[in-house]
């Protein structure tokens, strides 16, 4: 009996040391993993994990997101609808297995398989796949898709060998890619854990081992900084910042995300929102400064205009209308409705930083200037579905586009609502102007970068003068180091984290 | 008592049935799985492709009805958004929360009838007071703020035990513990402690009850008379007698923690069963909320019959018919 109590204790003190070394890097963000099927989501807290197992055609590597060569080594757009990628050679997957174009193929066809896929948008826009030779391949579109090459940084390369037949369970929790970290382990809601891969094409990464852990809940991210339990923070509660700012230890990023908050205003025949004076007496009427400074406290930047700086169609110097509730109320008189409207404020109020809390203030603006305001904020898994019912005409969202083009951005959000032609998706407050949709439709096959760019920037401009939207601010990416340890972290504009960039 | 069992069984199965039902009638409110697992660059097209691939475009009682034909075979559905086994995504993480209620259960009922016989003992004293205060404040401070608390004194000002996760764990067979490591057990004091709180509480004041009632009974003044130890009269005498129900409580409210631990969980961002639920309703992933709930159903179900039929072993005078 003793005996077997010595053991035991003995098996007990061992066993701290059999179990697995701390990672040298560890980085706590704000979302979980949903998936490790690369094509499973479409959203960039996926994507993030995604990118360092895998590798796509293309990357935009940190700081300016420029599109950069990655497992294609050159690229051309030969006309309206062909593409021309030539691939890097000598690259291999994390099973051994060579890369070649057949692999290219493969994953832009199993794409289009929604059972695997929720990255239907790119790869239905995909008519045929050429690959003339093992390291070239040739796309062509349905129809010009001026943004093809700048989402190839999101479309990961999977191996067609391994990939054919695997039991989808396990393709979907274990990665197989050509990336610059192999996949260790996931331990779902506690960690991913990663390792360096030797062979990388660029070299290997420095921390040789690196792992992601997802906190959702905000004030545990805080314990977690101010407990000095990671390294690198993703997602600094906003709510917490002052106190944030003051411990020593730490160090804080903050940049102006890609998302822009706006206010989508409808124009449909029939409302109040049919006459532009009403839709600009709403922009006079919200304080967006006064939002920045109580609101965000300070972690926002103001805007004019929804895509953001390094997007494709982003035009310099556009202005916001002024705050201005006097004008307001004479925009309102003018249009016949001295006495003010009934208005619904809708919003989701889990979505976005204080999102609940913009619609408030908006709805408090417009009650200031005589509107009879009803605040409808809800869960975001309730409100996108109304959303995409037509339910609100007048609702707060974000947006960027993943793409860097504001294109697709126009078709998705600007466009009149058209099934048939997959216009709209997203205009949910079926916001209409024919001269708008022109202009989309006759700048998606523009060729020359410079002329799209400017054909780009002429529809973001109309959308402003027709105050087809209320742009608030761009929100605030809030990243925090722990010092100490000399981590050199460079925050990407799309959040990921790519460990292989951390030095 | 087999009549009774089978009744108890069938039951059972009514109030599954139910459980399952009222969930298929929630999903209709809770907003559309579709759009957020089509993403936002989808088409309306895209969409609906993706709507039909998740067979969502059938009306809701022939999902229900596949759904409980597939669950009579065993198969809960995969998740929506991870295409994995719904009820192997949730027992995968059960290791995690059931390690986290036994190990609070353990705190509360070691320290709840320790405490409870203390100040039953010396009723009066300060320490009794201090003692009686605290535990109104176990059953009436929320569960969130005694972690936030907890993590506040412990992980940010005095910088001993961590904030979160498990940490170390060790994979034994399919279940992986955190109990066996030294890193382990430091995770899980904070947690554990935050899940007793008022369980802690409950228990003391039962136990107080009890001990009280019982320590003015005849037969202890005559063990006291008999001249024994304060030891074999308090503890032998008076507190095996007042166990039965405290075992009872600490028996069916392990259950409860088991299945509503979701507030803690989250707070420490543990990855057990409750988080994942949280996640997937965040997530409208249907066919892993209603699986959790059946699953938790089952807990309490099968708990309740345990403690039921235990009753008879404890009392023989308790019949089944």
């Amino acid at each position: 009996m003793k005996r077997i109590a010595l053991t035991l204790i003995i098996a007990l003190l061992a066993l701290p040391a059999i179990a697995m070394a701390k990672a040298d890097l560890v980085v706590v963000t704000d979302a979980p993993p949903k998936s490790m099927n690369p094509h499973a989501f479409s959203s960039d807290a996926n994507l993030s994990y995604m990118s360092n197992f895998f590798d796509g055609l293309l990357q935009r590597p940190a700081p300016d997101g420029k599109l950069s060569p990655a497992l294609a080594e050159s690229w051309e757009r030969l006309d309206g609808v062909t593409w021309k990628f030539n691939l890097r050679k000598g690259v291999k997957f994390h099973n051994g297995n060579a890369f070649t174009a057949a692999d290219v193929k493969f994953t832009f066809e199993r794409m289009k398989d929604p059972q695997y896929s929720k990255l239907l948008n790119i790869a239905n826009s995909i008519a045929s796949i050429e690959t003339p030779d093992d390291f070239t391949v040739i796309f062509k579109n349905v129809k010009p898709v001026p943004w093809f090459a700048e989402t190839m940084h999101q479309n990961f390369i999977v191996d067609m060998e391994s990939s054919k037949g695997r039991d989808d369970g396990d393709y979907n929790t274990k990665p197989v890619g050509t990336g610059a970290y192999k996949f260790v382990e996931w331990v779902k809601g506690s960690y991913v854990r990663m390792a360096a891969n030797p062979d990388y094409w660029e070299g290997a990464s420095k921390y040789k081992s690196v792992d992601i852990r997802p906190i959702t809940e905000e004030a545990t991210r805080f314990a977690a900084l101010a407990g000095k339990q990671a390294d690198i923070v993703n997602g600094v509660p906003i709510s917490l910042i002052e106190r944030i700012e003051k411990m020593p230890h730490v160090e804080l990023i903050s940049r102006p995300a890609r998302r822009a908050i706006y206010m989508d205003i409808s124009n449909m025949k029939g409302t109040p929102f049919e006459d532009i004076r009403v839709r600009k007496a709403i922009a006079h009427a919200i304080n967006e400064d006064e939002i920045i400074e109580k609101v965000m406290r300070g972690q926002a930047t103001a805007t004019a205009q929804v895509p953001d700086v390094p997007t494709v169609g982003y035009l310099p110097g556009l202005k916001r209308l002024p705050y201005d509730p006097a004008m307001s109320k004479k925009l309102l008189a003018e249009a016949g409705y001295p006495n003010g409207f009934d208005i619904t404020v809708a919003g989701p109020n889990d979505r976005y930083v204080n999102d609940e809390k913009i619609c408030e203030a908006v709805a408090k603006y417009l009650a200031k200037v005589g509107l009879k305001v009803t605040l409808d904020v809800k869960p975001k898994s309730i409100f996108f579905d109304e959303m995409s019912d037509f339910k609100h005409q007048f609702y707060l969202i974000g947006w960027f586009d993943g793409s860097f083009d504001f294109g697709r951005s126009a078709e998705k959000l600007l466009h009149t609502v058209d099934k048939d032609k997959g216009m709209g998706a997203y205009n949910g407050t079926k916001y209409s102007n024919p001269e708008i949709d022109k202009m989309i439709i006759e700048s998606s096959s523009i060729i020359d970068r410079a002329e799209r760019e400017k054909a780009l920037q002429a529809i973001n401009k109309k959308s402003v003068e027709d105050v087809a939207w209320i742009p608030l601010h761009y929100q605030q990416d809030i990243f925090a180091v722990v010092k100490g340890k000399n981590v050199k972290f460079t925050p990407r504009s799309d959040r990921w984290i790519v460990a292989k960039e951390i030095k | 008592m087999a009549t009774y069992l089978i009744k108890r069984l069938l039951q059972g199965i009514v109030v599954l049935m139910a459980v399952s039902l009222v969930c298929f009638i929630m999903f209709r409110y809770t907003g559309d799985p579709v759009l957020m697992l089509a993403g936002k660059y989808a088409t309306q097209q895209e969409r609906e492709m993706v709507r039909v691939s998740y067979g969502l475009d059938r009306p809701m009682y022939i999902q229900y009805v596949s759904f409980i034909g597939g669950v009579l075979k065993g198969n809960f559905g995969k998740s929506y958004i991870s295409s994995v086994d719904a009820l192997d995504m949730i027992l995968e993480r059960m290791p995690a929360t059931l390690e986290l209620a036994f190990t609070a259960i353990c705190i509360s009922f070691i320290l709840g009838v320790g405490l409870g016989v203390v100040v039953s003992v010396w009723p009066t004293g300060l320490v009794a007071r201090a003692i009686m205060a605290g535990s109104i404040f176990g059953i009436s401070i929320p569960t969130f703020l005694i972690g936030i608390l907890l993590v506040m004194v412990f992980s940010v000002y005095l910088e001993v035990l961590p904030s979160f996760g498990r940490g170390e764990t060790v994979q034994i067979g399919f279940w992986r513990t955190g109990l066996l490591t030294a890193d382990g057990w430091k995770h899980i004091v904070l947690p554990a402690f935050t899940l007793s709180g008022y369980q802690l509480a409950v228990l003391l004041r039962l136990t107080r009850a009890g001990m009280r009632e019982v320590l003015s009974e005849e037969y202890i003044k005559t063990a006291w008379a008999k001249g024994l130890s304060p030891f074999k009269v308090i503890l032998k005498h008076a507190l095996r007698n007042v166990l039965i129900p405290v075992v009872t409580i600490a028996g069916l409210s392990f259950g409860e923690l088991v299945a509503f631990s979701i507030v803690t969980e989250t707070i420490f961002q543990w990855p057990g069963m409750g988080n994942l639920l949280l996640t997937s309703i965040f997530e409208t992933d249907q066919p892993v909320i209603v699986t959790y709930i059946m699953l938790a159903a089952v807990i309490i179900l099968t708990i309740n019959i345990l403690v039921d039929l235990t009753y008879a072993f404890l009392n023989p005078k308790i019949r089944y018919e």
